[in-house]
């Protein structure tokens, strides 16, 4: 490209804009030529010209974005041109969404937009299909194999040294980009559609054999090759075999530290500025987390144990009462699992005991003579929630408190709130009657206690007349959690490995828009210091670590590295409030303390601290007060799950919206034309009508069409996202990988853009 | 323990006399788990500052909370003593700053209007000791505040 000079920026764009397009078809064409005759070397020569092109033409007219993806796409073809990958559909689809997202971001670039959202997904995109397989399979997209993206995504850094050198101020990372996120996108592929509404009878019916499909697919889909066909193959492994890998991933992580260690010590090279070795640590990480992955099952492989416990005890008891599951996708470490099958079963059990009623009560109320109980499994962050909940008569605080008063007059003076959690003492029981299953005052206190064992919690809400709910939040794994410790002001803390992107030399920051960033992989990060934004220091001069959150990433400047280490991750107790920032602690072997920092909070926390820099009335927390006061935006949250709902709805109350919830799209509708919320947040799966029909309906009145929908959902296939923005959500966020500011940035983003 | 009174520590009872600065407060020694002397305490960041941070017990992670600040008083300036009770969330330690002694409480002289106390008990005839609430001291939600 040599335009005259006189041209403007914007002229380089347009003109650059118009090859690509040309160079675009070009790569398209013999794309597809591509998959028809299998790898011709010429071809792929060809393909990775083009974008090589595209990424030099794109980087010269400072459209970043489309460089990052067009690099990514020449990572990709680099692997096919050096026969390290094969050809096959998840490598054409691959490619494909990369020259999509590249159609998509230049006139955007053009236009002076930024939408760094499409580049970063189609990055992605092109970086997991590195792990594609080695010769041509009829490779369905992902799920990746997790041996393989270990091994190759540590490649393009060294397979195009030209491009890596493009990074200059960014010093580092290679990463392809956060592993963590994606991977658990792809870990945790589709939920099972529409379980939870069948009738009685069929839920029965099918009980058995519904309980047990829908695991084996989840299990296949983890851990089989990336083609249908070997989805639905499974290997049955003694669990000692894992536990022996996970042992022995965690020897090759220290036995590779004190090679660094060696490195600095006697070659005085530091190991952090070698790309090899930066590559080897980060490839032991992923094996080591798909390795704990490995250990993980879905928390519905309990439910046939359930299902029958109430159906036996229903027959006894002379009740009639459904069974109902939700959340197939949820998986939990099996140790974990194994040890909530008593506390779970106790529960149901109480459900049918204690809280349904017999037909002729029901129907004395005017409630369905048939009772249901429901288990939900939900993962949400690092932890898994399960509620056991009854459509029942409720827990009677009255007669708790009094029980309990009759051994300790203190609970006599206890509200209705504190009084419910009496039931978790030992030796309470309210029943009037002894029945061989509960009322004999042992069975809570222990559910409480073996909740205790695996850093679990429960919460019970409970409504006279309409029902209880026992919520369990347990962590999805007691294994260890690989660590970098880093010292900041005088105190030492862990950071989960998995969030950490990169680990930057001490250097001067530089400003964007106005605040302190960073160069990272070629892209500005913002920098903040760990103690300021923990409120324990000032400023640091050290390193930064780069750590990364489901949506963005952001670094930290600490006074120095310690090391790496596996820690065995404490909660911190029920008093102490939920601490964003603070994952939990872990007790080291000296007997001190570690604490974990958790990225998403922590990022949070520094974007909020940032803002309150620059403007002094957005001071911390004061932002969405601010709104309030005026009047604060409605968000309509729809969702037949209740634990969804309520998780939700506590969510953006706490963030200062104003909430109101339906249970499916009819009713949504309805919501909706009484009062026109600001924002629309829907479940995909739901009765009578789901969210793509909600989203399609919303669209469709012209009344409506700026009305903000975001879709939040279980399913993380392409499909199904796509199939979201097309009926016209705004965003679509998968439930399994999000977490509270996920959700919350996205729903500032949209409303931010509304009005 | 059967008495008149509705909270956790009544006159006849056991109690450990836990001082704070110029105060003494009294739990029922049947709430009290342990006293560990000189606990290592790591600060814990974000949290309310009733938290003055965390220690390792035998493993355990428990909270080391700020008895002043939990009575709406004046925050402690040091932590010779933590005074461990058992709530219904938990183990959580208060904050002692001078040897917590053990005591048998006579008739109570009068009663503590500070949210989370009950009665005020004499104390060798020479000084006042307050019984703490521990059910409503040691909430969540009161910490969260």
């Amino acid at each position: 490209m040599t335009p005259p000079e006189s041209l403007t920026e914007g002229d380089f764009q347009r003109l650059f804009a118009s090859e690509a397009e040309g160079r675009l078809d070009a790569l398209v064409d013999e794309l597809l030529e591509l998959e028809k005759g299998g790898s011709d070397p010429e071809l792929v020569a060809s393909l990775f010209r083009e974008a090589h092109t595209i990424k030099g033409g794109a980087a010269v007219v400072g459209m970043a974005h489309v460089a990052h993806v067009a690099h990514a796409l020449e990572d990709l073809l680099e692997e096919v041109r050096r026969d390290r990958r094969g050809v096959d559909a998840a490598l054409i689809d691959a490619v494909l969404s990369g020259v999509d997202a590249i159609r998509t971001l230049i006139p955007l670039a053009v236009a002076g937009e930024d939408h760094e959202q499409v580049a970063f997904e189609a990055e992605q995109r092109l970086r997991l299909a590195l792990a594609g397989p080695a010769a041509g399979g009829d490779g369905a997209p992902p799920p990746v194999a997790p041996a393989a993206v270990a091994s190759t995504s540590a490649e393009p850094s060294t397979a195009s040294p030209d491009v890596a050198g493009k990074a200059e101020g960014a010093a580092e990372t290679a990463a392809p980009a956060p592993s963590s996120p994606s991977s658990f996108a792809q870990a945790y592929p589709e939920s099972e559609p529409g379980r939870g509404g069948t009738a009685a009878s069929d839920a029965l019916a099918h009980a058995a054999s519904d309980d047990v499909a829908p695991h084996s697919e989840t299990h296949a889909e983890l851990h089989a090759e990336p083609s249908r066909a070997a989805a639905t193959e499974m290997l049955q492994v003694p669990v000692h075999r894992i536990d022996d890998l996970v042992r022995l991933i965690g020897e090759a992580s220290a036995a590779t530290l004190r090679l660094g260690s060696a490195l600095l010590e006697r070659l005085e090279r530091d190991p952090s500025t070698l790309t090899e070795y930066r590559d080897l640590v980060r490839s032991l990480n992923q094996l080591q987390e798909q390795a704990l992955r490995a250990r993980m099952i879905p928390v519905m492989s309990l439910a046939p144990r359930l299902r029958r416990a109430v159906r036996d005890l229903a027959h006894e008891s002379g009740k009639q009462v459904r069974f109902e599951t939700r959340g197939e996708d949820a998986e939990i470490d099996r140790g974990v699992l194994e040890r909530l099958a008593d506390p779970l079963l106790h529960l149901v059990r109480n459900a049918v005991d204690h809280g349904i009623e017999t037909p002729d009560e029901r129907r004395l109320h005017g409630k369905p003579i048939e009772g249901t109980v429901r288990l939900h499994a939900m993962q949400l962050g690092s932890e898994v929630i399960i509620a056991v909940s009854d459509d029942g008569r409720g827990i009677d605080v009255a007669r708790v408190r009094d029980t309990a008063g009759r051994t300790d007059s203190a609970a006599l003076e206890m509200d209705d709130e504190a009084a419910l959690y009496l039931i978790f003492r030992s030796g309470l029981s309210t029943a009037t009657r002894i029945t061989g299953v509960s009322g004999r005052g042992v069975g809570l206190d222990v559910v409480r206690a073996s909740l205790n064992a695996v850093r679990g919690r429960v919460e019970v809400r409970s409504d006279p007349g309409l029902g209880t709910e026992f919520r369990i939040a347990v962590p999805i794994t007691m294994a260890t959690l690989r660590c970098l410790v880093i010292n900041s002001a005088g105190q030492a803390y862990a950071i989960p490995l998995h969030s950490v992107r990169a680990v930057l030399p001490p250097q001067p920051s530089a400003s964007v828009g106005g605040r302190p960033a960073t160069m990272v992989d070629g892209r500005p990060v913002p920098i903040s210091s760990l103690a300021t934004v923990l409120g324990t220091g000032n400023g640091a001069e050290g390193p930064a670590v780069v750590v990364a959150g489901l949506t963005r990433s952001h670094a930290f400047r600490v006074d120095d590295l310690v090391d790496q280490r596996d820690v065995v991750v404490k909660g911190l107790g029920e008093l102490i409030p939920r601490l964003p920032a603070v994952a939990g602690a872990g007790v080291q072997p000296d007997g001190g303390i570690l604490l974990v920092l958790e990225a998403a909070g922590l990022i949070e926390r520094a974007r909020r601290m940032d803002s309150g820099d620059r403007s002094l009335e957005a001071a911390e927390g004061t932002v969405p007060e601010a709104v309030t006061a005026r009047r604060a935006p409605s968000i309509l949250v729809v969702d037949d799950a209740l634990t969804v709902r309520e998780l939700q709805r506590s969510i953006f109350e706490n963030a200062g919206y104003r909430v109101k919830v339906a249970t499916n799209g009819e009713e949504a509708l309805t919501e909706i034309s009484d009062e026109r919320p600001d924002l629309v947040l829907t479940d995909v799966q739901m009765p009578r009508m789901d969210g793509f029909q909600l989203t399609e309906a919303i669209r469709g009145q012209p009344a409506l069409a700026s009305l903000p929908v975001i879709i939040l959902t279980s399913r993380g296939s392409d499909e199904d996202r796509r199939r979201g923005l097309e009926c016209g959500a705004d965003g679509y966020i998968v439930k399994s990988g999000f977490d509270q500011s996920a959700l919350l940035s996205a729903v500032e983003r949209l409303l931010g853009a509304d009005g | 323990m059967a008495t008149l009174s509705t909270h956790g520590v009544a006159a006849g009872d056991l109690a450990l006399l836990i001082p704070v600065g110029r105060d003494t407060y009294a739990v029922s020694l049947q709430e009290v788990r342990e006293v560990v002397v000189d606990p290592h305490v790591t600060h814990l960041p974000t949290a309310p500052p009733v938290v003055r941070g965390i220690f390792n017990l035998r493993g355990d992670i428990v909270p080391l909370l700020d008895t002043g600040l939990l009575l709406g008083l004046r925050p402690v300036m040091e932590e010779p003593y933590a005074v461990l009770v058992e709530t219904a969330h938990g183990v959580a330690g208060l904050v002692a700053t001078d040897m917590p002694m053990t005591v048998r409480l006579t008739e109570s002289v009068g009663h503590s209007d500070m949210e989370g106390t009950s009665e005020t008990y004499l104390i060798d005839d020479e000084r006042l000791a307050v019984a703490l609430d521990v059910a409503v001291l040691l909430s969540p939600a009161r910490i969260s505040q």
